[in-house]
């Protein structure tokens, strides 16, 4: 198996707000932020961050200001807002509920049946 | 919350395209260099960490369209798109464009004008605070087929003012008319007599000054007068100080009190029951006189405004509890008390509804016929531009972009038509309040408000839909193969849309030029009726006597004999008389006559009813009205004589049928009055217009008013037949006047033809504006049938080419598409006539002499469509014998 999982469809958005809970990021921060929670095991195709960002920006779970990076230079910075931070609730609620079930489901043994 | 933040990055990204570009490129870009710089860290050199760094980020571009997706950037700039580009194709096809904008144009125009008719009149609150308040009170007519509104007498309307619990504000009030003397020419003005209570009713302020302002009369300001805007402006010169100057008025000096705003003319007589003789404009209003005759006639309108938190229901039951109360007191008032009240915006706006609506109806038929003809050209022009259909198809267009552009195109087309038919409909506005008939009640307050612009917009939106829709469906419906196969079958959808369409206008066109031509009839047979006058050469003016120094009949009766004899001599009058009203001059008065001949029995509906007017000799000789038995009046029909009456031939028909009247008798209401004798039978004339119903109606001598009190003989009509030019003899007639009283006003000089003519304003107004939606309904689907046929010419050009080939002759070929367009024709009139048969029954409430189903209107209106649209069929159908086989065999 490889050494990196590919992305279950419609987790990035939950990885992303998760991310910005920790604190503000820019949108590199954010992709180097979850190779670093992740211990790089989830690999975020780079082409689809920026979409992502854009569209809970659009949605109003993230909101964006310009500011200045550890190296001095601008960057666009992502925080999470309120309305972001129930969403992301909910959602890691809902992943952790179907995680159980399905691992119920993959642990069952043929005696259980 | 999410809603907002939405709504905002959508108004960034409207507004702040560029902005949000730049800082996307500068996002981006910081990612990419940080990335660089990492790789760096880890001894890749710099070129190659940049390289790797955009490899890794995957296509770049691909991904700021996404951004831009994500952002809801999209929707906006196709939409924008599609705009520019349907203004570029619809400039690349101006004669396309024009002929759409133009017809469009037409039918919206003509739909906002009538709309904004229909605006001022029925939709616009009254000026008044509050209005739907203020009800007018009325009692049934005691006779059937009267109408519903019977005048209140001063007796119960103070009685009922003092009871009266749900009214706020309630007031009487009467036309008279006053003579203005003092200064200059005697003035004849229009005046109202109001009781307390009517201004406060009404809620309107004066322009300064005051009103007659009270809940109840106060002895000592009888003589006050409010004057409207108008005069004030034309016999005051808009003077400020007008105010405390004292005028003379009927030979009383009355102090002016007030002043009214612009626009305040309550009441206008076309507002009022006819019978009350309301005077158009009303130009001064003075308090009703008190003490009052308690047992006066029945003349007083009444205007109350119901109490906060009344309603017309309890209002109603009060006068209901009241009617039945004088009812209980009077027994020979039984069933004359039935109440009537209206919403005074009902009051004000009576009959004009139905012909209001009347020309919505027909100017939205209209419009419906304008959408189809565009929605066919578009039909057509899509064919066309198949090709291209099919090219943006393969490139990856899904049929709803496709579609979403075509309705965008459309809809530019509809606001381009929106746009021109706004100043058509201005114009149109500007074109009835110059021409239309003076009395469509609030016509001046016309214009175009926001309301109509809204409703232009909506109009055309619409409209955008309606015809773009059916269209871009067919345009998109085809498949790409079956497209790109050249002279495709699947065009049969297409095919049918197009003649149902054209069906339905020749319907629509139907509909429409019937309603005209039976209007048309029906002002035709209003000229034609015999009005029972004969018009040629007679001059008509009103004569009012100031009644300060006329105040009693006998007085009056020898002042009129005066005037009588002066107009007589006058060079140039071949006969003078003069009576209550000429013919269509007002409706006259009514009473409830008894003939000794007929028993009265106790049903209301068989209480003998006549119109009564009062005549001088030569009078019928004067306006020509036929004296067909007996004698007319003479000088010596005086008090001391016996007393004679000439009646109508309806009246004699109607309580002498079979008999000769000649020397019966008939008396005028109550026994007090004696009975007089009929000497004569004369003609009915028309008195309020040519439309009416003739009603019985009797003539009295001026000389034998034994009445006195009733009805007034304060103003008489004067008819003077002349044997040249009567607008040359005024100042001669002026002259007559003055010799007699020099105080005598000269009022409302008229011919008895102008009299006519103003008669039918109404009715040739609703003719004119209907024959002109038929003529433009009739053009459009005139032009529809061209397109159609023309098209299917150039169509079958091959087909027909084969046909001569193979030995048709041109007549052949001709006959063949003069076919194809009757029996679209037929299908069309098949149906139009099925319409109109159910359309012109709500009709005849307009009709006069003419039959919902005449069919001679329908036979020739039928003949008129079916000869226009099949020559609109013969120039296509030409084109096509003129096709050589041999070109149309090589084509392809």
């Amino acid at each position: 198996m490889d050494k990196q999982l590919d992305l279950l469809q419609g987790t990035l958005d939950m990885l992303i707000l998760k991310a910005v809970s920790l604190g503000p990021l820019h949108g590199y921060g954010v992709l180097l932020r979850i190779r670093q929670i992740s211990k790089d095991s989830l690999e975020i195709q780079q082409g689809s961050l920026y979409p992502a960002l854009y569209r809970l920006e659009h949605q109003g779970w993230i909101s964006s200001e310009w500011g200045e990076s550890e190296n001095k230079r601008k960057a666009k910075f992502y925080r999470l807002t309120a309305a972001g931070k129930r969403r992301l609730n909910t959602e890691a609620a809902k992943w952790n509920r179907m995680a159980d079930v399905i691992s119920g489901i993959l642990g069952t043994t043929p005696e259980e049946v | 919350m999410r809603l907002l933040s939405r709504l905002q990055s959508w108004l960034r990204a409207a507004f702040g395209r560029a902005r949000l570009e730049d800082e996307m490129d500068a996002e981006l870009r910081f990612h990419l260099e940080n990335f660089a710089e990492d790789l760096v860290r880890t001894d890749v050199p710099r070129a190659e960490a940049l390289r790797r760094a955009r490899l890794e980020f995957g296509a770049l571009e691909r991904a700021k369209e996404e951004c831009r997706e994500q952002r809801g950037v999209r929707l906006l700039e196709t939409l924008l798109q599609d705009l520019r580009y349907g203004v570029r194709s619809l400039r690349k096809n101006p004669g396309f464009t024009a002929v759409a904008v133009l017809t469009l144009a037409l039918g919206i125009g003509s739909t906002a004008a009538v709309f904004s008719v229909v605006n001022a009149v029925l939709l616009k609150p009254l000026p008044y605070p509050e209005p739907a308040r203020i009800v007018t009170p009325w009692w049934a007519w005691p006779v059937n087929d009267m109408g519903d509104e019977f005048p209140w007498g001063q007796r119960d309307f103070f009685a009922f003012r003092r009871q009266a619990r749900t009214f706020q504000s309630l007031g009487a009030f009467k036309s008279d008319s006053f003579i203005l003397t003092g200064s200059g020419d005697p003035l004849r003005l229009d005046g109202i007599r109001a009781s307390a209570g009517f201004f406060l009713a009404l809620g309107v302020q004066p322009l300064f000054g005051r009103t007659f302002d009270q809940e109840e009369e106060e002895p000592g300001h009888e003589l006050e007068v409010v004057v409207s805007h108008q005069l004030w402006l034309d016999r005051f010169g808009g003077d400020p100080g007008v105010l405390g100057r004292s005028i003379n008025l009927n030979g009383f000096s009355y102090s002016i009190i007030g002043v009214m705003p612009d626009g305040f003319v309550f009441p206008r007589g076309e507002e009022m029951p006819f019978i009350l003789g309301f005077p158009r404009q009303a130009q001064l209003w003075v308090p009703l006189p008190t003490p009052l005759n308690p047992a006066g006639p029945q003349d007083l309108a009444v205007v109350g405004r119901l109490k906060n938190g009344a309603s017309a229901a309890q209002a109603f039951a009060e006068l209901q509890v009241f009617g039945k109360g004088v009812e209980a007191q009077y027994p020979q008032a039984v069933g004359y008390y039935t109440p009537v009240l209206k919403p005074l915006v009902s009051q004000i706006t009576g009959d004009t509804r139905r012909p209001l609506l009347l020309l919505l109806g027909a100017v939205a038929v209209v419009l419906l016929v304008a959408c189809s003809n565009v929605a066919n050209l578009l039909l057509a022009r899509s064919l066309l531009r198949n090709k291209e259909f099919t090219l943006r198809g393969a490139l990856g267009a899904s049929r709803g972009r496709l579609l979403r552009q075509l309705l965008v195109e459309n809809l530019v087309l509809a606001l381009g038509g929106g746009l021109l038919g706004t100043l058509l409909a201005w114009a149109g506005v500007h074109f009835a309040k110059t021409f239309g008939p003076s009395n469509l009640p609030r016509l001046q307050e016309v214009n175009l408000d926001l309301r109509v612009f809204f409703f232009v917009l909506v109009a055309a939106i619409a409209t955008g839909i309606l015809f773009g829709l059916p269209p871009a469906f067919a345009a998109t419906r085809e498949s790409l193969v079956e497209s790109l196969r050249e002279r495709s079958q699947a065009a049969g959808y297409s095919a049918r849309l197009r003649n149902s369409l054209l069906v339905s206008q020749v319907a629509l066109a139907l509909v429409l030029v019937v309603a005209a031509g039976l209007l048309v009839r029906t002002f035709y047979s209003l000229l034609a009726t015999d009005a029972g006058f004969n018009p040629t050469r007679v001059f008509t003016f009103q004569l009012t006597l100031p009644s300060g120094k006329y105040s009693d009949v006998d007085v009056m009766a020898r002042l009129y004999h005066n005037v009588l004899q002066h107009l007589q001599s006058t060079p140039g009058v071949q006969h003078v008389g003069f009576a209550s009203t000429v013919p269509l001059g007002g409706a006259p008065d009514g009473t409830a006559i008894r003939i000794p001949d007929h028993p009265v029995t106790s049903a209301k509906d068989a209480a003998p009813f006549a119109n009564y007017l009062f005549a001088t000799p030569g009078y019928f000789a004067a306006v020509g009205t036929p004296l067909l038995r007996g004698r007319d009046f003479t000088d010596s029909d005086t008090q001391d004589s016996a007393h004679v009456t000439i009646i109508t031939t309806t009246m004699a028909q109607k309580y002498w049928p079979g008999q000769d009247p000649i020397g019966k008798q008939v008396g005028v209401g109550a026994v007090r009055w004696p009975l007089r004798t009929i000497v004569g039978i004369v003609a009915d004339t028309k008195h309020a217009s040519l439309s009416e119903k003739s009603s019985p109606e009797m003539y009295v001598p001026y000389t034998q008013n034994e009445i006195k009190v009733w009805p007034s003989m304060q103003t008489m009509q004067v008819a003077l037949r002349t044997t040249q030019e009567p607008a040359s003899l005024l100042s001669l007639i002026r002259q007559a006047l003055n010799s007699v009283d020099p105080d005598l006003p000269l009022a409302k000089p008229a011919t008895l033809a102008s009299l006519v003519d103003d008669s039918v304003v109404q009715p040739r107004f609703s003719m004119l504006l209907l024959a002109s939606f038929g003529a433009i309904a009739l053009l459009l689907a005139s032009i529809g049938m061209y397109g159609v046929i023309s098209y299917s010419v150039a169509r079958r050009t091959r087909e027909v080419g084969i046909r001569m080939a193979l030995g048709a002759a041109p007549l052949q070929v001709l006959r063949m598409v003069l076919g194809q367009g009757a029996r679209l024709v037929g299908v069309g009139l098949a149906i139009g006539l099925l319409a109109s048969f159910g359309v012109s029954r709500l009709m005849t409430s307009f009709l006069y002499g003419v039959r919902a189903t005449d069919p001679l209107t329908y036979a020739s209106v039928c003949l008129l469509l079916t000869f226009v649209v099949l020559l609109a069929c013969y120039l296509p159908a030409r084109r096509a014998t003129r096709v050589d086989p041999t070109i149309a065999l090589r084509e392809e």
